[in-house]
């Protein structure tokens, strides 16, 4: 997918897609079995694609321009 | 040259470099009041001992939930644009960004809050109000916080090379998602329901 | 110069302001609303909050945010302001770190005063048994504000050595955002004027932890305490931010982390706490108040007690005391960490020696601020909480000795064989080493659960505690204050005085602190307004009446320290640049610390503390021009 912006686009697209897939195996979790550990985990999941995908937090510690 | 007159004209990376360090430690700070929040949630919503949570309306929930990562979906897609120069893009995005922080809120603060539970409502009311209550202060502060880069962009501010209150702006947008990313399940799902 | 030209009285006027209109604003809403127009509490709430808000910008804090929020840059201000005389600075909003070193200074010995003060009254009533001029409610009030107002007087004194000293230890410009480093010294203006004008509707009389059900039901005054800490844990917030930023980012070529001066480590560590901790404290406050303002039932059980229905009953006030202490217990750290760092930050100094064991003083700094999270709940052993929680938080709390213990053995070992000086700073070093071993060696006694619980809110408490806090902070602070007053100054503070007010603080505390913790194995308990004069075999009212003969002698200490250092900026003799022989880098440039505090860039070629080592250098400063 690369550094193009439409790379980045699509990047974003896929991330929203699996954000959408966990908050409702979430959903489907919580009304099924209801456990707070498998659902912290998957927020822990989610967490984690956010901080990486769309905080970039990685820019803390790797030299980035603009 | 001097020392003095480099540092007063440093350089915008350093500048960048200490704002982006500056800003992650304040989400960490803020982190700890959320979780001080999280922790109120799962010590005083328990009967017996096992964790409960009040009957909340569970569409309302997917609802808001759901514009809030298409939301911070939009963010990103701004963000992206203007490190490429992309201004209509970049406009647009956060004019999106904006409207569906609204929405959230109208869901939240409109239909949520105006449910059968109200903030003097024993635990159930206290925890759930506060919660939401931070929450909506911070998504409102984003979308204040979205509208003056909004309107500065159009202006003609912010370019591929500097661009950092965009990217507080984003960053800051996605972190109010993520404590939501947390607060949902804490709200809506984790514990058995009590009448 | 008219007086209302002066930022600072422009804030105070549009505090008062802020307040009214608030008041104001919360009355229409609430006709508009069809309630009864007029009710104090939330009209005092939205008021007092509006004029904290109010002060902040009309005293010009958020001026330059606001240009850029309309898209316009602009450049940092540096110097005096260009049409007042260069005095009013201190009471502006100004970007230099030194300036806002000395505003956090000044006003935290100003509030040190003030809770001195309270203490002094208190300590006056405590002298004979049964209630002499002081009401019982008075004399809560005071319990409380002394509490307070002493630990809003600390973390301004804190903030004052860390803004001055760390910028000029790591030979860096400035701090680095000089904004936000003004906003976080006038954030705690208006906090320290909400909870001192408490007093004015109603006080509040819990203590200082305001713990509730009983916070949740007294005077407005509550409201105001809130609030107002919660302006002072703003300013630590974005303070600590600040250093945080300015230690990782802002060191010049060569210093490494763990070639930094000892101090800057201390205020490393507490700014890891304050950055994180103060926000449970500012939670906790802010569910109480909204508790007392909507009536949302956190922590106040309610008459019919807790275990009712969850959507009616009412909340849990263990609960508060979980997320009170998980900020407070930290906050002594904050309060020492720093304190702890000036005592090996001067020690090699005047021991003319190395410090002992450098690397591990500076980790044991992070230690305790990392351990000082697991600890909270040893303040709650008898509160009712969850009795299996009692041997963790033992455990954690007895583990607190072992970084500590560290830096007791680096200070002996620097001392060890040293060339030692005994000039003013250097004595309150070791009056602080003496005096927090008193406070050390007593901890544990209380951080055990079979011996905490008959001694829990006795005066031992308090014994301990003031030990921890005087040997900790005051001491050292005052060792700072001697030590850095010619380098703020250019002049010499009157050796004399300065050994007077050592050799008059030192036994008095000690007096204090054993007369504390023996009245309070006596049976004495704290924050009380009388007591049994036959305690002790009669012997409680000596005890008390030398605890408050020291706190008098104290209090004369500390006026003589202000009078000496008022006195020699004008007749002090020239200090020259490096009284001290000192190798830190602010030190090697002149005294005052120019406008702009190094001329060339600082870069560090060796280590901080090889004093005594021939040849040594730690850093050097390019001629100007020549980079």
């Amino acid at each position: 997918m690369g550094n193009t912006k439409s790379g980045i686009y699509r990047i974003g697209i896929v991330v929203l897609v699996a954000l959408a897939a966990l908050t409702g195996i979430e959903y489907i979790v919580a009304v099924t079995f209801n456990s707070a550990a498998v659902l912290f985990l998957i927020a822990l999941a989610k967490a984690a694609l956010v901080l990486q995908y769309f905080m970039h937090v990685y820019r803390l510690w790797s030299e980035e321009e603009h | 040259m001097s020392s003095v007159a480099v540092s007063i004209h440093e350089s915008y990376r350093e500048k960048l470099r200490n704002n982006r360090l500056g800003l992650w430690l304040f989400f960490v700070s803020e982190a700890f009041m959320f979780g001080g929040l999280l922790a109120a949630r799962f010590y005083l919503w328990r009967e017996d001992g096992v964790v409960v949570r009040p009957a909340l309306d569970q569409q309302l929930g997917l609802i808001v939930t759901s514009v809030l990562l298409l939301s911070s979906y939009f963010m990103n897609r701004a963000e992206t644009a203007i490190a490429h120069d992309d201004r209509e893009n970049f406009l647009s995005g956060l004019l999106i960004t904006a409207f569906l922080g609204l929405v959230f809120l109208a869901g939240v603060v409109i239909f949520e809050w105006g449910g059968h539970i109200k903030p003097w409502d024993g635990v159930f009311g206290a925890v759930l109000f506060g919660m939401t209550g931070m929450h909506a202060l911070h998504v409102l502060s984003g979308v204040i916080f979205i509208l003056i880069i909004w309107w500065n962009g159009r202006k003609g501010h912010f370019s591929a090379d500097r661009h950092w209150g965009v990217e507080a702006c984003a960053i800051y947008w996605h972190y109010v998602d993520l404590v939501w990313i947390f607060f949902y399940p804490a709200l809506y799902l984790i514990g058995r329901v009590v009448h | 110069m008219s007086l209302f030209s002066l930022p600072a009285v422009k804030g105070l006027i549009a505090q008062i302001l802020g307040t009214i209109a608030g008041m104001a604003l919360t009355t229409v809403i609430r006709a508009l609303m069809g309630l009864p127009a007029w009710k104090a509490e939330p009209a005092w709430v939205v008021g007092a909050l509006l004029g904290g808000v109010a002060f902040l910008f009309a005293v010009g804090a958020f001026d330059d945010w606001l240009q850029w929020m309309v898209g316009k840059e602009t450049p940092l201000r540096h110097g005096p302001p260009p049409d007042r005389p260069a005095w009013t600075r201190y009471f502006s909003v100004d970007y230099n770190h030194k300036v806002i070193g000395i505003q956090y200074t000044v006003w935290g010995l100003f509030l040190l005063m003030a809770g001195g003060t309270f203490a002094l009254a208190f300590r006056t009533e405590l002298l004979r048994s049964g209630m002499q001029f002081l009401g019982l409610e008075l004399f809560n009030n005071f319990i409380g504000l002394h509490g307070i107002v002493m630990i809003g007087g600390i973390l301004l004194g804190v903030g004052g050595m860390a803004n001055y000293l760390v910028p000029l230890m790591l030979g860096a410009e400035d701090m680095a955002f000089p904004r936000l480093n003004a906003l976080g010294f006038w954030f705690n203006v208006p906090g320290a004027l909400l909870i001192l004008s408490s007093l004015l509707v109603g006080g509040w009389d819990a203590g200082w932890t305001g713990y509730p059900p009983l916070s949740a039901r007294g005077p407005i005054g509550y409201q105001l305490f809130f609030l107002g800490v919660y302006f002072i844990g703003l300013s630590s917030i974005v303070g600590a931010v600040n250093l945080l930023v300015t230690i990782l980012h802002m060191r010049p070529k060569g210093m490494s982390l763990f070639r930094m001066p000892i101090f800057v480590w201390g205020v490393f560590a507490t700014s890891l706490i304050q950055l994180t901790a103060t926000q449970l404290i500012g939670l906790s406050f802010l569910m109480v108040l909204v508790e007392r303002t909507l009536g949302m039932g956190f922590f106040d059980p309610g008459l019919a007690g807790p275990g009712k229905a969850l959507l009616e009953g009412g909340g849990d006030p263990i609960l508060f005391q979980h997320l009170f202490w998980f900020y407070s217990h930290p906050a002594v750290y904050i309060f020492i960490l720093p304190g702890l760092a000036v005592i090996g930050e001067l020690l090699p100094v005047f021991a003319r020696k190395p410090l002992f064991g450098y690397k591990w003083v500076a980790l044991s700094s992070l230690a305790i601020a990392l351990v000082g999270f697991l600890v909270w709940a040893h303040h709650m052993f008898v509160s009712g909480m969850n009795p299996g929680l009692r041997v963790p938080f033992m455990f954690a709390t007895l583990l607190v000795a072992v970084p500590t213990g560290v830096k007791f053995f680096s200070w002996v070992g620097t001392i060890w064989g040293g060339k030692l000086h005994f000039p003013t700073p250097m004595l309150f070093v070791l009056g602080a080493i003496s005096v927090f071993l008193i406070g050390g060696l007593t901890g544990p006694i209380l951080g055990t659960v079979p011996t905490n619980m008959p001694l829990h809110d006795s005066y031992f408490v308090v014994g301990h505690f003031h030990a921890t806090m005087f040997g900790g902070f005051v001491f050292p602070f005052f060792a700072a204050l001697y030590f850095w007053y010619p380098k703020v100054t250019g002049r010499m503070y009157n050796e004399t005085l300065g050994k007077i007010h050592f050799w008059l603080m030192t036994p008095a505390f000690w007096a204090q602190t054993l007369g504390q913790m023996t009245v309070g194995v006596m049976g004495m308990r704290r924050r009380i307004a009388d007591y049994d004069p036959a305690l002790g075999n009669g012997m409680i009212q000596a005890g008390h009446v030398v605890i408050t003969i020291a706190g008098f002698a104290i209090a004369f200490g500390v006026l003589l320290m202000i009078y000496n250092f008022i006195r020699s900026a004008e007749v002090g003799k020239v200090a020259g640049s490096n009284p001290w022989r000192s190798r830190s880098p602010e030190w090697q440039i002149p005294s005052p610390v120019p406008e702009h505090s190094f001329a060339a860039p600082v870069t560090v070629v060796g280590e901080p503390y090889d004093y005594g080592l021939a040849g040594s250098t730690y850093v050097r400063m390019a001629a100007a021009g020549d980079d």
